[in-house]
């Protein structure tokens, strides 16, 4: 025979008024999942842009003056751009002092819809003797550096490991896939410098529409910095030494991404501390109006037997139960809403997004359980504790 | 030399109400003999209800003693005087004083969960059941019996854990005269067994089944009248 816990006891309370017990668990869930969603969201931006900087190897990205804004884009959200300065600014930026090293890099826009191309993504062209970034990865995950006709893709482009994809008339084996990012270099193809000549070249008789790329040209210049100098001060000479150049150090990306989600999040925050003050206040208002209710039903317990510790537990246990399945709810609509519009939320906040690990996942949803219930407990605490003073003969009499 | 099961001594309670001090009981003094049947009889607002709940430890007198087994109920932690009442005492009113959530079996055996130890068998829950005349309702809900059914339900409620003494707040009010009669033989039947019962009533039927009345009037015990 099972014994009539106090969690069953608390359980069929609640039960009495669907309705209340609904809308309690409701705000909670408002409250949790907004905290979940924006937490997951904060955290899994951050993911991403510690996985695409490490990634992207570099301290400083040099670029063309007025290319900032496209080449922003295209590290972060991988929209296919192409900007190109000659590539005599790879010395230039060699020779600044603090330069510890440099490689660079050559960006080329696939055709869209075009049958000659897989689709509308980033080609990266590197350099394998100089390059930092691609490299160390395809010593890891590939037989070995890649050949003429060989690209590795980012995670999100359809093509598996061994298939064929197209470009500008050309076909390129997939001799690798890539982990994820979250960030624009998931949406990118990378290949050998000099096959990014080569596909331009030859793409005066392959392509639909030729590229129009010279030898000599490069996009953007890779750079690691002296340990012994400040990755700001390096920033500054370039800029200062190499004409025509912007240096972006990855610091000022992801800052500029931060920012960018800091101004929604404040937003979002305002919001979330009201809902929980709020739920707070009902939560406890709530509980008093139930110890009101249930007057005689304390007493009646107390006149079985039952102790003021006993009636304290029971009432805490009730809230502690609506606020637990308010903020599961939470988590659960909150990380599926998360899950469903992760692209659309995304996009008009020009942010990477990479899921969390999933010890980090686990800790969320926890934390976020702990503070639902913690919740619960602190409104009920109030009530609880005059419930279980409750004299049984005066709350036997006040509730008839 | 009579065992007493409950002595008071000199007990008053006296409440506010407004600018006014009610004192709903004064300085009585009871001794009352285990294994007896006593009824509490008087006009409203006599001191009735206020005196058995002194008894029963729900309300703390003002002054004086309550005693329950040569045991000052007042002189005790919560805790234990709790466990007091669950073990000792069996209470019944006139209101419907079950559960609503719980079915007929759990009303009956909830007593019997508080302490954490004790926990009765199913048989000894059934055997209440059928001794009120219930035997198989027990999966039935208090929303799907009636008066009378719920009352008995307490009834078999109070027993569960064997009391020696049970206090009854006009334990038939509002019941057809069947019915009364009905509770009464389930009353008679328990203090059969040996346990005390005192009950408050303002019924003649139901005093007059009571081997001692007590009445009261405006806060004292007036008389003390040995039924034949």
């Amino acid at each position: 025979m099972k014994r009539i816990g106090l969690l069953n006891l608390a359980a069929q309370n609640l039960k009495r008024k669907p309705f209340r017990s609904i809308v309690t668990v409701a705000i909670v869930a408002i409250a949790a999942g907004t905290l979940f969603s924006a937490t997951l969201l904060i955290s899994s931006v951050q993911q991403s842009l510690k996985v695409g900087m490490k990634r992207l190897g570099a301290d400083i990205l040099v670029i063309p003056e007025g290319a900032e804004e496209s080449s922003e884009s295209a590290l972060i959200t991988g929209v296919p751009t192409s900007f190109y300065m000659d590539e005599s600014v790879l010395d230039e930026v060699r020779s600044v002092p603090g330069v510890d090293q440099a490689s660079p890099q050559l960006f080329i826009e696939s055709l869209i819809s075009a049958a000659c191309c897989t689709g509308h993504v980033q080609l990266v062209g590197y350099d394998p003797d100089t390059d930092f970034a691609v490299s160390p990865w395809l010593e890891e995950n590939t037989q070995g550096p890649l050949g003429d006709s060989d690209v590795v893709v980012g995670s999100l482009i359809l093509a598996n490991k061994g298939e064929t994809v197209k470009f500008y008339g050309q076909d390129f084996n997939v001799v690798g896939v890539m982990d994820a990012t979250g960030m624009g270099a998931d949406e990118s193809v990378f290949m050998q410098l000099d096959t990014a000549y080569r596909m331009a070249e030859e793409s005066q008789q392959d392509a639909l529409s030729a590229l129009d790329v010279q030898r000599g040209q490069i996009s953007s210049v890779l750079v690691r910095v002296n340990p012994e100098v400040t990755i700001d001060q390096v920033a500054q000479r370039i800029s200062t030494n190499v004409p025509g150049t912007v240096a972006v150090t990855a610091n000022e990306i992801s800052r500029s991404v931060t920012d960018r989600l800091s101004g929604f999040l404040r937003g979002f925050i305002v919001l979330d501390v009201i809902v929980w003050v709020m739920s707070l206040l009902t939560i406890a208002a709530i509980f008093s109006m139930i110890v009101n209710e249930r007057q005689r039903e304390i007493g009646l317990l107390r006149a079985m037997g039952s102790n003021r510790n006993y009636i304290f537990k029971l009432m805490l246990t009730e809230a502690v139960l609506l606020t637990a399945a308010g903020g599961l709810a939470g988590i659960l609509i909150g990380g599926a809403t998360l899950f469903i519009f992760k692209a659309v939320i995304t996009a008009s906040l020009g942010v990477p997004y990479l899921w969390p690990p999933l010890w980090y996942f686990a800790v969320l949803v926890l934390g976020t359980l702990l503070l639902s219930v913690l919740t619960g407990a602190l409104a009920s605490l109030y009530p609880a504790f005059s419930s279980s003073r409750l004299e049984p003969y005066a709350a036997i009499r006040q509730g008839e | 030399m009579a065992d007493s099961i409950i002595s008071l001594k000199e007990i008053s309670k006296t409440y506010k109400a407004g600018p006014n001090t009610v004192r709903a009981v004064n300085k009585v003094s009871l001794e009352i003999d285990r294994g007896q049947m006593v009824s509490i009889v008087g006009h409203s607002g006599s001191g009735k209800t206020t005196l058995l709940s002194l008894i029963g430890g729900l309300t703390k007198p003002t002054s004086g003693t309550v005693k329950l087994n040569d045991t000052d109920i007042w002189t005790l932690p919560d805790k234990e005087q709790s466990l007091l009442r669950n073990r000792l005492i069996g209470f019944t009113f006139q209101f419907a004083s079950l559960i609503p959530t719980l079915n007929v079996f759990d009303n009956i055996r909830l007593p019997s969960t508080f302490d954490g130890t004790a926990l009765v068998s199913p048989e000894r829950v059934q055997e209440l059941m059928d001794k009120v005349g219930l035997g198989d309702r027990g999966h039935s809900y208090p929303s799907e019996l009636s008066g009378g059914e719920q009352r008995r339900v307490a009834l078999a409620r109070t027993m569960i854990n064997e009391p020696q003494l049970i206090l009854a707040d006009e334990p038939t009010g509002d019941l057809d005269e069947d019915t009364e009669a009905e509770i009464l033989a389930i009353f008679r039947q328990i203090n059969e067994g040996g346990v005390t019962i005192l009950i408050v009533t303002h019924s003649k039927a139901v005093a007059s089944q009571a081997s001692q009345t007590l009445k009261m009037h405006k806060g004292h015990l007036t008389e003390n009248l040995e039924n034949s």
